[in-house]
């Protein structure tokens, strides 16, 4: 009688993807549920898994303590070195170094299309703001632009895609002082759009090789072209001595690949995107790539509706989900939960005037009292808003305001931890992959003792 | 001979306005503000253009000369203001006799003023509380303050007025009893702001100068050596994802805090308080007045207890009263202006202030002024600023075809138009493609433009002329769009430089918003601008970067 | 055809009662004269991530249409009072409302279509025009459907003449391109009366069940199958009186239509969940009408009650009884499937369901097609410019279906159906079939 799994994930974000895939792969049946999209499709793509050491003032919020992060603490060449140096209460202390390493594996061989596990060290990739930023691993669209590689780069924008900039960006490189010579030119992307083309639209286009107006030939007819060689046509004239060249993360949704390799066969030159977003292509094809594993693993999934409550059994344990449909709710059992419903960006914290909440299981989530502590005066200080979350003990199980856990079959992964700010850190992905395989492990783990 | 005939200081309603009518009155003005137009008051209150029916009981004159400049603004100045219409509200519990005299005072000052029931009251606004008994409707409407003002000074330029942003008066010049100019310090410039560019001192001599500086009139007068005791007073805003109401909503009671919602824009607008400062710059902005709008006016209107809020702000009012009337509560000092001729009031010659007043009544302040300085130099040439529209507003009937001819999406077009009024054209017709750059507000990269070219790099100036980065996202999903704008024609390091400026600047007032929508919404701009675009590092502005220490790319190639 | 012999009360449109929300945050009728909801408020949840954007099957072909984002919360948040035009664009959203299970931030945006959609085509679209009328004819089908299948031959006949299609295409605006559906030669409701009822009665398992136009008139094997299967759990199964359930009014912007159809509906499924019923629905479309858009749109006494009690078929089996358990003692011989899930269907959380329940039958599989929009959204792939966009849309499902070990096709909507058998020659079933043969045998058909 009604719908059984040994664990349900709620949330379907990369952290809910790697705990379910980590509780398949244990051998559990396993029930991804999941409301909305999730915020993978507004995220660059790229895996971070630490790019900064901490703020000084950790979590106590102290502003004065942690004063201009970005004068001192330059890029961290090597992540893992830092890692074992974490505050007790950041969630790779839970997983640990062999904790993050072993997601890095899961990762690295579930999903395609990725590099960067060939060195543990960080890779700078530019960002669609003009300046670099350190990560761990980069979609292979995105690694022929990598800044620490030495070639001449040209970097392209639309009129249209209002996000990338390159001219500017390329001035902003320099200034950054990347070890290469770049340019940036503004181009208009071939065919007859509308300017507010969404980059989806773009890259279905690609990815189809639509064929579009490519404008008058001499003798004045109007001819039309397929879309990638219409856009390396565009881009040709400008390449110069450039060996790379940089576009918006608008190639393609499904054929990145092969765009790349049509785009660089015409150019001569090695073709890479710049992470753009939101909307994020790049996003969108690792959410698609993780799905894909989740799937061939066995892996469930029930989206579009949210999980509203829950039935406990007799010792406090999670029974049951209660998914509602339009005040109808339906229960899903399952004997072990992982709770990966994202930061407040996710919904997976939510908060009024007053407070600050997880709202499915109600878990306890640390906070300061008055609102007017939440966040720093400056736009980029030390907010504490950055670092709310539930606080985990070491199997990552929520633990009420006493510091006992929640429910003793119900752990958390990703954004609903609390302890790191992994905006300031660049630590998001890393964090999710990590905690959400140990947590789905733990998980299954917990269903086949029992 | 003097540089200039008038030296207006204050880049205000009433600075800009004394510099439109002197210069339409054939005079050679130049205008000095130390930050954006509007950087004062002006900037900082919440549209309301009065029907005059707030001041219908406490203060009848000023009650007359509203209802008066409401038509004024309304003919001259179509583009800035939306005729909403407004209500008196009177509650259930809310005392009768004040609805009377209220009613009656309206009458008296010539306000058209209709008394509806709580069932049309709640027809016309119906997110009203279903505990309105009645309320008295009257013309109030909205104006944008800030294309009010930048409208002022766009006519004043024509004319011939020269006007200088971020151009602060570090001294007032004067020969013993005789004010003869005064000296600014330029941020950049003279001339169009600039970020990274150094300014320069700059000695203007003039025949008369003007302090226009509304609260910081004291700071001016302090120069000059002349005490002019104005006594600000600030008032908290909370400014509402969008509109709840469509007309100015106003409590029907006697003065209180928090009993008028006005919209504004894509936009409703809470207020207020009315607590004296010292300062006009520096003073506590606090969460019981932004708690307080929400808490009081949710009696009014119940949805705004649940309902987004994307920032508050104050704004300080120039108060002031005669020397000796020593009114304690800031709430019972008068609203009326004070024209100080210095001459007459402190044996200082070539100098007057003016303080206290109203957003309303600017342009009748800046006649009287006006017409005080003509008198003084001996210039017979009579006001004209109540019957020239102003630039933007001078010809409605090209306003409706807008759509097609832009290639805009209609709501798009429509917004725009609102905003351009009868400058559609000339801003939006451009041969490139035009995209919106900032969506929550629909301005397109056209309008953008036009902006940067009226005021260099100063982003919150193009901010104010055209709202982007004024929705729900607050610049998160935006800014950079407009910074990039100001590339290639300004360099690379100040764009950076106008970007954090506005970043800073959304920042500000949006942290008094942050809880449920608005949090995730700093979150996601947090997460994008730091994560995926690492301005928060941005190596270009801090320590350099051992890039060789770093993953080049693997063997494997690609 | 009990509701053709019911003269209904629904013609006398009752005016709404000035609404009583003041304590909630609910939309309410603020433009009185053009009786449009004000969703601007909805615009607060809006956090401008565009995911919405990136999940719309019509924006991702149709350059012409910006998307949900522009259509939902920026066109609201921009609207004044007295600002009447609504983006033309808003007639080319197909309502497939992918948008709503995509939006991370809890917007109404399928609500915010719906409701712009019927303000443009009460204030802006001309009422003698092509696409008005095509749309409501379109839109009205079980009035289509109730003449055609009195005579069904004599309708199969002539709509499938060329000169039918001529002119549906020529003077209406509806392509040629497709095969109008067959109307049944035995309504479901005629073969329900005929049977003389439920063949099981107990009050304590009870539902009501919801067929839908399509199931009476074209396709009453599923109707059919819905009763079997669900006596065969034992239950007993009551057969309201019914009209559309409104989906392809929504699409169409004539929410008149759709607020007639919906009291009725409202009212016959309120009563019988007063009798002790559930409400069951085969189609998709018609579940998640009843249980969102009926109560985004409006506020009949019941609207609320009718959205909680109401569910899918087979999610109800697999709720209340051992559904996996009776596939698991069940076989079928040599069932493979390629299986679309309908967008209307993912809305409501079901687009996994029918293969995890294939999966637990010996001798059936479902290979799920993915992910993509079939492209017909009920009414929309009918009209004769939208019929490229649609085709377009379908082509990914087309090539996944081709792709997939099985030269049948199984899906929960009918429309759906419509264009996985025109995409591909395939014959189209409804899993409530597949579970009827498992569950009740073959030979009951």
């Amino acid at each position: 009688m009604a719908i059984e799994d040994d664990v349900a994930v709620v949330g379907g974000g990369i952290a809910g993807m790697t705990a379910a895939l980590a509780a398949a792969r244990e051998g559990a049946t396993v029930r991804v549920i999941s409301h909305k999209d999730s915020t993978l499709r507004s995220a660059s793509g790229l895996v971070d898994v630490l790019g900064y050491p901490p703020r000084s003032g950790g979590s106590s919020g102290d502003s004065d303590a942690s004063e201009s992060p970005a004068g001192d603490a330059g890029p961290l060449a090597d992540p893992f070195e830092a890692i074992p140096d974490l505050p007790e209460d950041h969630p790779y202390t839970a997983v640990g170094l062999e904790g993050v390493r072993a997601a890095l594996s899961l990762f690295d061989e579930a999903v395609d299309g990725y590099r960067g596990g060939h060195t543990d060290r960080n890779a700078l990739v530019p960002t669609h703001g003009g300046t670099v930023k350190p990560t761990a691993r980069y979609p292979a669209s995105v690694a022929p632009g990598l800044a620490s590689d030495p070639r001449e780069t040209l970097l392209v924008g639309f009129e249209t895609v209002t996000d990338f900039d390159a001219p500017l960006a390329a001035d902003h490189l320099r200034a950054a002082g990347v070890p290469f010579e770049v340019r940036g030119v503004t181009v208009r992307f071939p065919g007859a759009f509308r300017a507010d083309a969404r980059v989806t639209r773009l890259a279905d286009a690609l990815d189809a090789d639509e064929r579009l107006e490519a404008g008058d030939d001499p003798s004045g007819v109007s001819t039309s072209l397929p879309a990638r060689g219409a856009l390396a046509a565009v881009v040709k004239p400008r390449l110069g001595d450039a060996e790379r060249v940089g576009f918006p993360a608008v190639l393609g949704r499904h054929e990145t690949p092969s765009i790349r390799a049509d785009l660089e066969a015409e150019l001569g030159a090695a073709v890479f995107e710049v992470p753009t977003g939101p909307p994020s292509l790049p996003g969108m094809r690792l959410e698609g790539a993780l799905r894909g594993a989740c799937r061939d693993a066995g892996v469930r999934f029930t989206t579009g509706d949210p999980v509203a409550g829950y039935e406990t059994g007799a010792d406090g344990e999670i029974a049951a989900l209660r998914v509602e449909r339009n005040g109808a709710a339906i229960p899903f059992h399952a004997e072990s939960v992982v709770l990966a419903t994202g930061g407040l960006v996710g919904k997976g914290v939510d908060s009024d005037r007053e407070s600050v909440r997880e709202p499915v299981f109600d878990c306890h989530v640390p906070h300061p009292a008055d609102r007017y502590e939440w966040f720093d005066d400056d736009a980029f200080g030390d907010h504490a808003f950055a670092r709310f979350g539930v606080a985990t003990d070491g199997d990552l199980r929520p633990l009420d305001a006493r510091g006992d856990p929640e429910h003793a079959n119900l752990r958390a992964a990703g954004g609903v931890l609390g302890g790191y700010d992994f905006a300031a850190e660049k630590s998001g992905a890393g964090v999710s992959l990590a905690t959400g395989r140990a947590a789905g492990r733990a998980a299954a783990r917990q269903v086949s003792d029992s | 001979m003097t540089d200039t005939e008038v030296v207006v200081v204050g880049g205000g309603s009433t600075g800009c306005g004394v510099a439109r009518d002197l210069a339409m009155r054939g005079l050679d003005v130049t205008l000095v503000e130390k930050g954006n137009l509007t950087h004062g008051t002006t900037g900082r209150m919440h549209g309301l253009l009065h029907s005059g029916g707030r001041y219908a009981v406490s203060d009848q004159s000023s009650a007359r000369e509203c209802i008066a400049e409401n038509r004024v603004l309304r003919e001259i100045a179509g583009h800035c203001v939306e005729m909403t219409g407004g209500q008196f509200v009177q509650l259930e519990g809310d005392p009768d006799e004040y609805f009377e005299e209220k009613l009656a005072g309206c009458r008296e000052c010539g306000i058209p003023a209709e008394v509806l029931t709580g069932q049309q009251a709640r027809a016309e606004e119906p997110y009203l509380t279903d505990d309105v008994k009645r309320s008295i409707r009257v013309p109030d409407g909205a104006v944008d303050p800030f294309r009010l003002c930048v409208a002022n000074a766009a006519s004043a330029e024509r004319h011939g007025a020269r006007i200088e942003t971020h151009a602060e008066v570090v001294d007032v010049l004067a020969d013993g009893d005789d004010v003869f100019g005064v000296q600014v310090r330029h941020d950049s410039g003279p001339g169009k702001r600039e970020h990274a560019r150094t300014g320069e001192r700059e000695r203007i001599t003039a025949e008369y100068v003007v302090n226009a500086t509304g609260a910081w009139a004291g700071q001016i007068g302090e120069l000059a050596g002349v005490d002019v005791a104005v006594r600000p007073s600030k008032g908290a805003m909370v400014v509402m994802n969008c509109r709840q109401v469509d007309t100015v909503v106003n409590r029907c009671r006697p003065k209180g805090d928090a009993d008028i919602v006005v919209p504004h824009e894509t936009t409703a607008i809470l207020g207020t308080t009315d607590v004296e400062v010292e300062d006009p710059e520096d003073y506590s902005e606090e969460r019981w007045e932004v708690d307080l709008m929400i808490d009081e006016l949710s009696a009014l209107v119940p949805i705004l207890r649940e309902a987004r809020t994307v920032r508050s702000f104050w704004g300080v009012r120039p108060l002031y009263e005669p020397p000796g009337t020593g009114t304690r509560d800031p709430t019972d000092i008068t609203r009326d202006y004070f024209l100080l001729d210095h001459a007459e009031r402190d044996d200082l010659s070539g100098f007057a202030s003016i303080v206290g007043g109203k957003f309303t009544t600017y342009r009748l302040m800046a006649e009287e002024i006006a017409d005080h300085v003509c008198a003084e130099l001996g210039v017979s040439a009579s006001c004209r600023t109540a019957d020239e529209p102003l630039p933007g507003s001078e010809d409605f009937t090209v306003l409706r075809e807008y759509m097609d001819e832009f290639g805009l999406r209609s709501p798009v077009g429509r917004r725009s138009v609102q905003r351009l009024g009868s400058r559609a054209d000339e801003v939006l017709s451009t041969d490139g493609p035009n995209p919106v750059l900032c969506d929550c507000e629909a301005v397109t990269r056209a309008e953008v433009r036009d902006a940067i070219d009226q005021s260099g790099t100063d982003l919150n100036a193009v901010r104010i002329r055209t709202r982007a980065s004024m929705g729900n996202c607050q610049g998160g999903l935006c800014c950079h769009r407009m910074a990039a704008e100001l590339h290639p024609e300004y360099g690379e390091p100040q764009a950076r430089a106008a970007l954090d400026e506005l970043f800073e600047e959304r920042w500000k007032g949006e942290r008094h918003a942050l809880w449920g929508e608005q949090l995730s919404q700093a979150a996601l701009t947090y997460a994008l601008h730091a994560t995926t675009m690492n301005r928060d590092r941005d190596p270009a502005d801090g320590a350099s970067v051992e890039y060789a220490a770093f993953d080049a790319g693997g063997a494997d190639g690609d | 055809m009990s509701d053709a012999e019911n003269p209904d009360g629904a013609s006398e449109f009752r005016e709404d009662e000035p609404t009583d929300s003041a304590e909630e945050f609910e939309p309410i009728e603020v433009f009185p004269e053009s009786e449009s909801m004000d969703l601007r408020p909805g615009s607060d949840d809006c956090y401008k991530c565009s995911t919405c954007d990136t999940s719309c099957p019509v924006a991702a072909v149709d350059d012409e249409f910006p998307g949900p984002k522009f259509q939902g919360p920026e066109q609201w948040r921009l609207k004044r009072k007295d600002d009447r035009d609504i983006d033309e664009s808003v007639m080319s959203c197909s309502n497939c409302m992918r948008c709503d299970s995509a939006c991370p931030s809890d917007v109404p945006l399928s609500q915010m279509h719906n409701t712009a959609r019927g303000s443009f085509v009460d204030e802006q679209m001309d009422k003698l025009s092509r696409e008005y009328v095509r749309n409501r004819i379109l839109s009205n089908y079980r009035t289509l459907a109730a003449l055609g299948s009195k005579v069904p031959r004599l309708t199969n006949f002539v709509m499938g003449l060329g000169v039918t299609k001529l002119f549906n295409e020529k003077v209406l605006g509806i392509t040629s391109e497709r095969e109008f559906p067959e109307f049944a030669t035995e309504t479901f409701r005629e073969w329900w009366e005929k049977r003389g009822g439920p063949n099981v009665e107990r009050d304590d398992k009870r539902v009501a069940y919801f067929h839908g136009c399509y199931s009476n008139y074209n396709t009453p094997e599923v109707g059919k199958a819905m009763v079997r299967v669900f006596e065969a759990f034992g239950y007993e199964v009551l057969v309201p009186p019914q009209k559309c359930s409104g989906t392809p009014m929504f699409a169409n912007g004539m929410l008149d239509d759709a607020e007639r159809a919906a009291e009725t509906n409202v009212a016959e499924l309120a009563a019988a969940i007063e009798g002790g019923a559930d409400v069951i629905a085969s189609c998709t479309s018609c579940s998640l009408s009843l249980r969102q858009e009926y109560p985004e749109l409006f506020d009949f006494e019941g609207t609320a009650s009718v959205a909680a009690n109401t569910y899918e078929a087979l999610e109800y089996l697999r709720v209340h009884e051992d559904l996996e358990g009776a596939l698991a003692d069940a076989e079928v011989d040599d069932a493979a499937f390629a299986y679309h899930a309908p967008c209307h269907a993912r809305n409501q959380g079901l687009d996994g369901q029918a293969v995890e329940l294939l999966d637990a039958l010996e001798g059936a599989n479902a290979e799920d097609v993915g992910d993509s929009c079939s492209g017909i959204s009920g009414t929309y792939g009918w009209k004769e410019e939208k019929y490229d966009v649609s085709m377009e849309i379908g082509a990914e499902m087309f090539d996944h279906m081709e792709a997939a070990d099985a030269e049948t096709g199984l899906t929960e909507c009918p429309t759906c159906a419509m264009q996985m058998e025109h995409g591909t020659g395939y014959e189209i079933r409804h899993p409530l079939q597949v579970i009827e043969e498992a569950v009740v045998g073959a030979d009951a058909a």
